[in-house]
């Protein structure tokens, strides 16, 4: 793993991909476009497991390395760190189903990064950041037509 | 297969466990996209001109 100076590090994020048990269907369409995101240097993918939760909640994690055929992912494999500790899986899986299998993903936002360490050397400093779900946009936006409707 | 032996005894990233997201089961199932809601969404987000929020 090439090695990352702090202050060119761009943010770091985290997903779970929950498969429901007997719903997933690999096709290899999300190794592909994760080997796209990396090798236009839009992410560099820092950690990767593979979690599953049993009916009686017992979770086992499993390294990528360990999956055996990566194909598109083989080269992404050679690159991980291993940000996320033993400790960290219990809390990651708490938020999946019995029965169900995810995917986690870190990874750094490289398409920020210079963005980030601009605003570091301008004084600046992260105070709040967030994701906003598309439903509430959508919320925002029949609010505002039913207001305007009753205002008719 | 367990985690390699260096995740074990380490200082987690992940500081509490973590609340289950709300499902966008639209955006994940197959079959014709929402074009309404997905034309109104597109509105919201396209600059405009002199757009004021109050």
């Amino acid at each position: 793993m090439t090695e990352v100076s702090l202050d060119e590090l761009g943010p770091v994020d985290y997903l779970v991909v929950e498969f429901p048990a007997g719903a997933s269907s690999f096709t290899g369409e999300m190794a592909a476009e994760l080997r796209a995101l990396a090798d236009s240097r839009t992410i560099r993918v820092i950690d990767v497991l593979i979690l599953t939760k049993a009916a009686d909640g017992t979770v086992e994690a499993t390294e990528l390395s360990d999956v055996g055929e990566l194909g598109e992912l083989q080269v992404i494999e050679a690159e991980l760190g291993e940000l996320l500790a033993a400790d960290d899986v219990d809390h990651l899986a708490a938020a999946m189903e019995p029965g169900s299998t995810a995917g986690v993903l870190i990874w750094e936002n490289l398409w920020a990064a210079p963005f980030a360490s601009a605003v570091r050397h301008s004084g600046g400093q992260l105070i709040a950041n967030g994701r906003i779900p598309i439903q509430a946009i959508i919320a925002s936006i029949e609010a505002d037509q039913a207001t305007a409707t009753v205002g008719d | 297969m367990p985690l390699r032996p260096s995740r074990v005894g380490r200082v987690g990233v992940i500081g509490a466990p973590v609340a289950k997201t709300a499902v966008v089961a639209a955006a994940v199932t197959p079959g014709p996209a929402p074009v309404a809601k997905t034309a109104v969404v597109a509105a919201a987000v396209t600059p405009r001109v002199g757009r004021r929020r109050i």
